[in-house]
């Protein structure tokens, strides 16, 4: 009894405290775990340049998907000249492109200038779902063939 | 000897243990050190969420180079604010010297954002000779 007694005569314990190794080891898991979501994704897009060789007439077979803002309301949509639904879009796309191979499988998407971004990433996302390999982006100037 | 003594007449101590709580805060306060720069280096934008987006391993390495169009319209390459009609000489003097295949850019803009600015920000980045554009998105969960 009394304090401690010397101590010298009590066995030393011989075991390694572990405990702040797993308190730390959790600690790393728990922020590892958070960051690993931020790998970055993306959709690849092509911007297409000017061509050589301006007398080429372009293909009866391009694809362009048109994204109309309507002034404020809901977007339309349109492949080539037909209206589509936006829940019909993807499945026509995919019906479109599904006997494509290669170089065939392009399209092109155009969006008014007082979109919305998400529209047309939508647009692109379902060209993806489609597996449409090279999807080009037709900017003012891509049309204007500067 | 031999035997154990009996610890009940020894005063208990009240004293927490603040030595894991320690070592726990000190880590956070690494991690913290190392992440915050970077995080600093991107421009604050809500991406779009895409189904078919992939991995793009390269779209965070030191040269990748990265153009940012925010909701307000303000065009960013890397962290700094740009006129978009110098986008173009700065986007190529940052390609200059790579190959015409590897020529690419990554795009963070905005979902709100106006896509005439997007579209804007696009011609500049093509006037630049890149035809490689990866738009960035947030992969949705199946």
């Amino acid at each position: 009894m009394g304090m401690g007694g010397g101590g010298g005569t009590d066995k030393a314990v011989s075991d390694i405290n572990v405990t702040p190794l797993i308190d730390v080891l959790l600690v790393l898991l728990i922020i590892f775990m958070v960051i690993v979501p931020l790998v970055p994704k993306g959709l690849n897009t092509l911007i297409p340049q000017p061509p050589k060789d301006k007398s080429a007439p372009p293909a009866d077979t391009t694809i362009v998907v048109s994204i109309t803002s309507n002034k404020g309301g809901l977007p339309g949509y349109k492949i080539n000249e037909d209206d589509f639904a936006k829940s019909a879009l993807e499945p026509k796309l995919a019906e479109i492109f599904s006997t494509r191979q290669g170089a065939d499988k392009t399209m092109f998407v155009k969006g008014d200038a007082d979109l919305d971004y998400r529209s047309v990433a939508e647009v692109i996302d379902m060209g993806h779902q489609a597996d449409v390999d090279n999807i080009g982006l037709i900017t003012p100037r891509v049309a204007a063939g500067q | 000897m031999g035997i154990n003594k009996r610890e009940e007449g020894k005063k208990v101590n009240s004293n927490i243990n603040v030595t894991p709580m320690v070592d726990v805060m000190l880590v956070l306060l690494i991690i913290f050190m190392v992440i915050t720069p970077m995080l600093n280096n991107k421009v604050n934008v809500e991406l779009p969420v895409a189904q078919a987006a992939t991995i793009q391993e390269d779209a965070n390495k030191e040269d990748s180079v990265q153009v940012a169009v925010t909701r307000d319209g303000k065009t960013y390459l890397g962290s700094d604010q740009v006129n978009v009609d110098d986008l173009g000489a700065k986007v190529a003097q940052k390609l200059e010297g790579k190959p015409e295949g590897q020529k690419q850019v990554y795009m963070r803009a905005d979902v709100r954002s106006n896509y005439g600015k997007v579209m804007d920000a696009v011609d500049q980045i093509r006037a630049a000779g890149v035809s490689q554009l990866v738009l960035l998105t947030e992969k949705k969960e199946e």
